[in-house]
């Protein structure tokens, strides 16, 4: 069976007063039926950017798809027209985003806001839609549905409206669920609630889930397999469990140790925190042909400062893009 | 006497107008009820919580930052400071000072970034000119920011940087305590482990007692001393750093540890989640007994109707709640090895 989504050598440009930069850079990835895979990185990696792509959602005027191509079961998706794009989004590649305080419209009610979206994809009537928004409130696992389905957005807590984010993105059964740091903005006790309930519905539905986020735990909890992204560019590809075990990316390895990680046995001991040492470089310096890690990275040599690192294949299509990836 | 702050039955009271209530009717919000703890000096103290539980306003009462009804005591080397007057609280804020979430609405965006840190020195200190700038420059080098930094506007520095100016405005006047409130949680995970290990340093090289809110609890483990874990305006429990993360007894403790997704995999096994549905109580409408008893996996009866006070469980572990024996919490450990 091919896979789900192929993303071959996407290439996304941001024009700006500066020029032209390339926020992704020569980007591939596929992700198979029921998979879940996890973007990982810093703010201002091309995360979110890569997501907005498969969406077609890149900022109006100033994103385009430079080249490449995106395939969603065979179909080229930066070759659609927009009518066709818009029956695809929301109906069988829906995403939610990190803010459920802002992502909802505050004038609706949410049960509106959920009857809209089967209206529009499923052609259902009112009534139908009405009585389906309250069973998606049911299944995302808020208490009495039918009457909090009257609520606007305001009346709910910021879980609460994140699950109705989530009734929203799989109101129509999507084949893809993109969640874009869906609980960055929430309490670890709502987040392992949010957790579970993705992890239910992916089981029930089988829907494959590509998850943004810069937490590792999180990753480990809920993927299969991660893409550490840096730069708009590749850093490392595996399973997480290869890669959590064993990083072939100094970036990804200090991303791992520069977060303190709960422990099961706590110590006396306290080691000093591993740092990295500046931040992501402003997109005008992306697109050189270098490696853009080179000036944080504890291992650079010449080489890394004179060409970009080609990607070199491990054992369990575990992926590096670092000139040194055998000695790490 | 060892401990430098002493928090006793703290609360903090806010009056909120009474949905239905007549005109100039007022009831009270208890943000932070009856809250008591110390802090050694040159420790950290972590509070943990939910958003939500207090925690925050818990520590700017200390500072004498929130207005509000206020009641207790809170004794800095044995005076307190609730009773202060205006001209009094300047001597003490010298000693306490704040270290802020945001580091992008916490700066003056039309003030450069020396005058930033010189702002402490001139309102509350009568020190020289020369002093002063002396005081900056050894500031910047201590943060880690660059000399020629000095002059420019926060909005020319990352937020990691925001952040060392917003720590080096803090330590100016040499205080002794410093509530840092979220000091990392706005900052990318690669620029946290840059300013915890600041902190960290800077706590030793200037003897410094830090008051540590936050809701990352891998970050707790790293900085803390003692944790003091708030429910609803309420310290349920409160220990030294191992005996809460190697034995946690309350269940909510145990609740929020298991929340936090793991990279290592034996704590995944370990922590089979305690999942606490629904949502915490209104704050208004506060139930008689425990707090927690509604989201709580192990409540009894009892818990329902007498609220548990906080009790030491052995030397230095204190915490409320009524299933706690001496040999420590079966109830929940029967329920999490089910």
């Amino acid at each position: 069976m091919p896979p789900l989504l192929e993303v071959e050598n996407l290439r996304v440009e941001l024009v700006t007063r500066a020029g032209v930069a390339p926020v992704i850079d020569n980007l591939s990835f596929t992700l198979d039926h029921g998979e879940n895979l996890s973007f990982v990185g810093e703010s201002g990696c091309g995360k979110s950017m890569t997501a907005l792509a498969i969406m077609g959602l890149l900022p109006e005027g100033i994103g385009r798809v430079a080249s490449g191509r995106i395939l969603f079961d065979g179909e080229d998706l930066t070759t659609a027209s927009d009518a066709r794009l818009r029956s695809i989004r929301g109906n069988q590649i829906s995403m939610i985003f990190q803010e459920p305080m802002t992502s909802l419209n505050p004038v609706y009610t949410v049960g509106e806001q959920i009857a809209e979206v089967l209206r529009a994809h499923q052609g259902l009537g009112r009534a139908a839609a009405w009585e389906m928004a309250i069973e998606l409130l049911d299944a995302v696992r808020i208490p009495n549905p039918r009457s909090r389905v009257e609520n606007y957005p305001f009346q709910m807590s910021g879980g609460q409206r994140q699950r109705v984010m989530i009734a929203i993105a799989l109101a129509c059964k999507p084949k893809i669920l993109i969640a874009d740091e869906p609980t960055t903005a929430l309490d670890v006790t709502v987040q392992a609630q949010i957790f579970d309930l993705l992890r239910d519905l992916r089981a029930q539905t089988g829907t494959s889930i590509i998850m943004i986020t810069h937490d590792m735990g999180a990753v480990a909890e809920m993927a299969d397999r991660m893409i550490v992204m840096y730069a708009g560019r590749k850093a490392e590809e595996g399973a997480v469990q290869d890669i959590i075990g064993h990083a072939r990316h100094p970036y990804t390895k200090g991303l791992i140790t520069c977060v303190p990680h709960i422990v099961a046995h706590l110590t006396e001991e306290r080691r000093e925190l591993t740092e990295i040492p500046g931040i992501v470089p402003g997109i005008s310096e992306f697109g050189q042909d270098l490696c853009l890690y080179a000036s944080r990275c504890p291992n650079v040599t010449e080489q890394c400062r004179q060409a970009r690192p080609p990607e070199k294949s491990f054992p369990a299509s575990h992926l590096s893009a670092c000139w040194h990836a055998e000695e790490i | 006497m060892d401990s430098l702050l002493d928090i006793r039955n703290l609360t903090v009271r806010f009056p909120v107008r009474k949905k239905g209530a007549g005109f100039g009717q007022k009831s009270w919000l208890t943000a932070v009820d009856d809250v008591s703890f110390s802090v050694k000096k040159g420790e950290t103290l972590a509070i943990v919580g939910e958003s939500g539980s207090g925690k925050t306003t818990a520590a700017l009462a200390i500072a004498r930052l929130v207005q509000a009804n206020l009641s207790g005591e809170v004794r800095l080397d044995g005076q307190d400071l609730l009773p202060l007057s205006r001209e009094q609280l300047k001597e003490m804020r010298r000693r306490v000072q704040v270290i802020f979430q945001d580091p992008y609405s916490s700066l003056n965006p039309r003030r450069r970034a020396e005058d930033i840190v010189r702002e402490p020195l001139d309102s509350l200190t009568d020190k020289s000119e020369a002093e002063k700038q002396e005081i900056v420059d050894d500031l910047f080098r201590a943060v880690g920011l660059r000399p020629e930094q000095k002059r420019l506007f926060p909005h020319q520095f990352s937020g990691g940087q925001r952040q060392r100016i917003g720590i080096a405005r803090a330590l100016s006047t040499q205080p002794e305590v410093i509530i840092c409130d979220e000091p990392v949680s706005a900052l990318d995970v690669a620029v946290q482990a840059q300013i915890l290990n600041l902190l960290r340093k800077l706590q030793s090289e200037f003897g410094l007692t830090y008051i540590f809110i936050s809701h990352d609890l891998g970050v707790v483990q790293h900085m803390c001393d003692s944790v003091a874990v708030m429910y609803m305006g309420k310290v349920v429990e409160h220990a030294e750093r191992l005996s809460l993360f190697n034995n946690p007894l309350h269940p909510y403790t145990v609740a929020l540890l298991s929340a936090v997704p793991s990279v290592d995999p034996e704590m995944r096994r370990k922590a089979r989640r305690i999942l606490i549905p629904g949502d915490p109580p209104d704050p208004l409408n506060m139930p008689a007994g425990c707090r927690f008893a509604s989201r709580c996996p192990v409540a009894e009866p009892r818990c329902h109707e007498i609220a548990p006070e906080l009790t030491a469980w052995s030397d230095g572990h204190n915490v409320a709640c009524h299933l706690v024996t001496p040999e420590g919490n079966q109830a929940l450990a029967r329920a999490t090895t089910e």
